[in-house]
C-alpha cells in the first residue's frame, strides 16, 4: 500500500501546463479529452449522412422508380429525382461503409473510449497523446478521401460495403472511386491501429494504484478487448486492401480468376482476408456497447453487476472465439463440408458467453432499484434488440439455415438489430449518460425519453419487418424488388418498413435538437449527477486539464452500490477511490 | 503491473517499449495476412514456380539483405547515422532488383510470383521507409526503440526471402 501511494506520489510533479491558443486547444490537441470530443462530432456527422442515405434506400424499396421528394432534384438532379440502380448501388455501399467505419467507430472507440479510459482508470492522459492526435488526423483524412470518392468520373464506388472481388477489382469497378474506398479503409485501419496500440499500453501501465484488473469497469475492459481485437485483425483488412489495391493500380491479379494461364488469382481469397477481419470486426464494434451497458444497468439498478468475474470472463470467451467463427459468412462459397461444420459448431459455441452476458444484465436488474432516467432506458432497449439479434443469429449460424437465408433480408435485420439497434441503443446510452462529465450540463430527460420511444418502436419494427421480408425471400441489395412476381405481394410490407424508418428517422431530430440546446442552455451538471463511484465521476464535469490533482489510489470495485457501509455517509453507493473512515484498509468485498 | 520504482522518464520509456512491441504485433499481422495470400495463391497454382516464370534472382535479393543485418548491427552500437546510410542502402538496392525485376518478365503484372514478392517487398519497403524517417531526428534515448524496429523489419524480410524466394 504504501509503495502503491508513493507511486502515486511520484506522478503527481509531471503535469504540464495546459496549452495555450486555439489551435493548440481544439484542433491540434493532445488532450484525450478534446480527442475525444474530435472523435464523437466527426462520428456524429457521419451517423447522420449515412442515416440519410437508409432513408433513401428505404425510399427507394418503399416507392420504386418514383422522384424522390424535396431532395430528389438536388442529389439525382440528372434523373429526375429518381434513384438510379447505379445510385442505390452506390448508397447501400456508402451506408455500410459510413456506419460502420466512420460512424461506429469514431464515435463509440475513438470518441467514448479517448474521452473515458484514462478517466475511468485513473490516468492523466493516454499513453502516447501525440499518436493519440495522429489517430484522429489519420481518421479525418479517410473521411476526406471517402467524401472525394463522391465526385469523381464514374461514381462512388459500388460493391457493397464488403468490396468483395471482382466487384472491387478493376474490372467491376474500373472508375477511380472504387480506388478512393480502398485508400479511405486502409486510412481508417491505420487510425484504429494507432488508437489499439495505445489504449492497450494506457491499460497495461497506467492504471491508478489499487486498479487491479478485476476492478476496472466494465466499460474499460470493453474498449481494452475491442483494442487487442483491432491490433490484431485490422492489419488483416489492411493486407487485403493492399492487394485490392495492387490489383487495381499495378495490375495484379490476386483477385482475379485465371486471365493469365497458370497465374490466376481467387475473388474467395478476397472473402478469406475480408472476413477474417470482418468477423472479429463485429465483436470490435460491439464490446465496447457491452461493457458500457453492463456499467449502466448496474449504476441504474443500484446493485453490483450480477457475476462481475463471470462477465469478464465471457467478454475473453467471446474474444477467442470471434478469431476462429468467420467461415460461416461464407458457407455459400463453396467451402468443404467439414470445414463449414466446424465453423458452424464454433459459432454456437459463441452462444455460450453471450447467454452468460445477458444473464449478467438480467441478474443486475433483477430485484434492483431501478432508475428510469434516459441512459437506463436506452440499455434495456439495448438488452431486448440484442437478445433478438442474437437470437437470429443461431439461425444463420446453422448451414442448413444459412443456405435458404444467405443474402437475404434476413441477413440484413439480424445484423441491424445487432449493429443498428443494440450499438446504437448503447451508443445513444452513452451519450446521455456521459454529456454531463463531457459538456458540463445536463441533456434534457423529457425530451431523451420521447427520443427513446420514437426511437426503440420504429427500430424494431423496421428491423423485425426486413427478418419476416428475408424469410419470405427478399434478397439484400435488389434495385427493384417489384419486377419479380414473387416478391410483389411483399409490397405493402416494405412500404410499412419504410415509413418505420422515416419515424426512426425523424426521431433523431429531436436527439440533434437536445444535443445542442443542452450543450447550449442546459442545466449545469455536478461532479457527479448520477450518484455513481467509478473515478471519472470524482473531478469536475467537465474534467479539468490532466484530470486529476492526485492520482487517485483505488480500494475497491466499479460498482459497490447498496453499499451497506455507504448507509452511515446517507447514500447508496461507494466510489472506487473513497476511504471509508470506520475501516481505513477496507477488504475486497465478496 | 509491477510498480516500477524508477523515474518518469524510465516509465514513460517502458510505456514506449510496450507500444513499440504491441504496434510491432499489428505489422506482424500485416504480413502474417500477405503470406496466407501468397499460401492460397500458391497452393491454388497448377505448379510452382509457374509455369513459363523465368528463374527468381536469389542471389541479388539475398546480397540485399545484408545492408539491413548492417543496419541493426550499426544501431546495436549506437551508430545512428550508418544505420540511416545502411537502411537507406537497402531501399536502393530493393529499387534496382524491382527494376530488374520488371525487365526480366517477373513484374506485379506477369504473374503470380512477380505479384507476390512486389506486395510483400513493397510493403516491406515502406515498414523500411517508416524506419528511415524515425532513424532521422534521432537522440540517444530513443536508440533502444530503434533497434527492436529495425530488428523487426529485418526479420521480416529475412521471412520474406525464405519464403518467396527459397521455398
Amino acid at each position: 500500500m504504501t509503495a502503491e501511494v508513493e507511486a502515486a506520489d511520484g506522478q503527481a510533479d509531471e503535469i504540464p501546463p495546459a496549452p495555450k491558443g486555439f489551435l493548440r486547444r481544439f484542433v491540434f490537441s493532445i488532450d484525450h479529452k478534446v480527442i475525444g470530443r474530435q472523435f464523437l462530432f466527426l462520428g456524429l456527422a457521419f451517423l447522420a449522412i449515412g442515416g440519410v442515405m437508409a432513408m433513401l434506400i428505404r425510399w427507394q424499396l418503399a416507392r420504386p422508380g418514383v422522384p424522390v421528394p424535396i431532395v430528389g432534384k438536388l442529389l439525382f438532379g440528372p434523373a429526375g429525382g429518381v434513384i438510379s440502380p447505379a445510385a442505390y448501388t452506390a448508397l447501400f455501399t456508402m451506408h455500410g461503409t459510413i456506419m460502420i467505419f466512420f460512424a461506429v467507430t469514431p464515435v463509440l472507440i475513438g470518441g467514448f473510449g479517448n474521452f473515458l479510459l484514462p478517466l475511468m482508470i485513473g490516468a492523466r492522459d493516454m499513453a502516447f497523446p501525440r499518436l493519440n492526435m495522429a489517430s484522429f488526423w489519420t481518421m479525418f483524412a479517410a473521411t476526406a478521401v471517402l467524401t472525394a470518392s463522391f465526385f469523381v468520373p464514374l461514381g462512388p464506388p459500388e460493391a457493397g460495403w464488403t468490396a468483395y472481388a471482382t466487384l472491387s477489382t478493376a474490372i467491376g469497378a474500373p472508375g477511380p472511386g472504387q480506388t478512393l474506398w480502398v485508400v479511405a479503409i486502409y486510412l481508417n485501419g491505420a487510425s484504429s491501429v494507432m488508437g489499439a496500440v495505445n489504449y492497450i499500453t494506457t491499460v497495461l501501465r497506467l492504471r491508478a494504484p489499487g486498479m487491479t484488473y478485476l476492478r476496472m469497469p466494465l466499460t474499460v475492459w470493453g474498449f481494452f478487448l475491442t483494442s487487442i481485437l483491432n491490433a490484431l485483425f485490422v492489419p488483416v483488412l489492411a493486407a487485403a486492401m493492399v492487394l485490392l489495391f495492387f490489383d487495381r493500380v499495378l495490375g495484379t491479379q490476386f483477385f482475379i480468376a485465371g486471365t493469365t494461364p497458370g497465374a490466376g488469382g481467387d475473388p474467395i481469397l478476397y472473402q478469406h482476408l475480408f472476413w477474417l477481419f470482418g468477423h472479429p470486426e463485429v465483436y470490435i464494434l460491439i464490446l465496447p456497447a457491452w461493457g458500457i451497458v453492463g456499467d449502466l444497468l448496474a449504476f441504474f439498478a443500484r446493485k453490483p453487476v450480477f457475476g462481475y468475474r463471470v462477465t469478464v470472463g465471457a467478454l475473453v470467451a467471446v474474444v477467442v472465439l470471434s478469431t476462429v467463427v468467420y467461415g460461416h459468412h461464407m458457407f455459400t462459397t463453396g467451402m468443404s463440408p467439414l470445414l463449414g461444420e466446424s465453423f458452424m459448431l464454433l459459432t454456437m459455441i459463441i452462444s455460450v458467453p453471450t447467454s452468460l452476458l445477458v444473464l449478467s444484465w438480467l441478474g443486475t436488474l433483477w430485484r434492483g432499484a431501478i432508475r428510469t432516467a434516459t441512459p437506463m432506458l436506452f440499455c434495456l432497449g439495448m438488452v431486448f434488440t440484442f437478445g433478438v439479434g442474437g437470437l437470429t443469429g443461431l439461425y444463420l449460424a446453422d448451414i442448413t439455415a444459412d443456405m435458404y437465408l444467405h443474402d437475404t433480408y434476413f441477413v440484413v435485420g439480424h445484423f441491424h438489430l445487432i449493429m443498428a439497434s443494440a450499438l446504437l441503443m448503447s451508443l445513444f446510452a452513452a451519450v446521455y449518460f456521459w454529456f454531463p462529465k463531457m459538456f458540463g450540463r445536463m441533456m434534457n430527460e423529457g425530451l431523451g425519453k420521447l427520443h427513446f420511444w420514437l426511437t426503440f418502436v420504429p427500430l424494431n419494427l423496421v428491423f423485425m419487418g426486413q427478418l419476416v421480408i428475408g424469410y419470405e425471400g427478399m434478397q439484400r441489395r435488389l434495385y427493384d424488388p417489384s419486377v419479380y412476381d414473387f416478391l410483389k405481394p411483399l409490397l405493402p410490407l416494405n412500404r410499412g418498413i419504410s415509413h418505420a424508418a422515416y419515424l426512426l428517422g425523424a426521431a433523431q431530430f429531436i436527439f440533434v435538437l437536445n444535443f445542442f440546446w443542452s450543450l447550449a442552455g442546459g442545466a449545469r451538471a455536478e461532479a457527479n449527477p448520477w450518484e455513481v463511484g467509478t473515478l471519472e465521476w470524482t473531478v469536475a464535469s467537465p474534467p479539468p486539464h490532466h484530470n486529476f490533482e492526485r492520482i487517485p489510489v483505488v480500494v475497491r470495485g466499479p460498482h459497490e452500490l447498496s453499499h451497506p457501509a455507504a448507509r452511515s455517509l446517507g447514500r447508496d453507493w461507494l466510489g472506487q477511490a473513497e476511504v471509508l473512515e470506520e475501516s481505513p484498509t477496507p477488504t475486497e468485498p465478496a | 503491473m509491477t510498480p516500477a520504482p524508477a523515474t518518469a522518464s524510465r516509465r514513460r520509456e517502458i510505456d514506449a517499449q510496450v507500444g513499440l512491441v504491441i504496434f510491432l504485433g499489428a505489422t506482424a499481422m500485416l504480413f502474417a495476412a500477405l503470406l496466407l495470400a501468397y499460401a492460397i495463391v500458391r497452393s491454388e497454382a497448377p505448379g510452382w514456380p509457374p509455369a513459363g516464370a523465368p528463374p527468381f534472382p536469389r542471389g541479388a535479393a539475398a546480397a540485399n539483405t545484408l545492408a539491413l543485418v548492417a543496419a541493426s548491427l550499426a544501431l546495436r552500437r549506437g551508430w545512428a547515422r550508418a544505420a540511416f546510410a545502411f537502411g537507406a542502402a537497402f531501399l536502393a538496392a530493393q529499387a534496382l532488383l524491382w527494376r530488374h525485376l520488371v525487365s526480366i518478365h517477373l513484374g506485379p503484372a506477369a504473374g503470380a510470383l512477380g505479384e507476390v514478392f512486389f506486395a510483400l517487398s513493397a510493403l516491406h519497403a515502406l515498414h523500411v521507409l517508416g524506419g528511415l524517417f524515425a532513424l532521422a531526428p534521432t537522440g540517444s534515448r530513443r536508440l533502444r526503440l530503434l533497434t527492436i524496429y529495425w530488428d523487426f523489419v529485418l526479420v521480416i524480410w529475412v521471412v520474406v526471402y525464405v519464403a518467396v524466394c527459397l521455398l
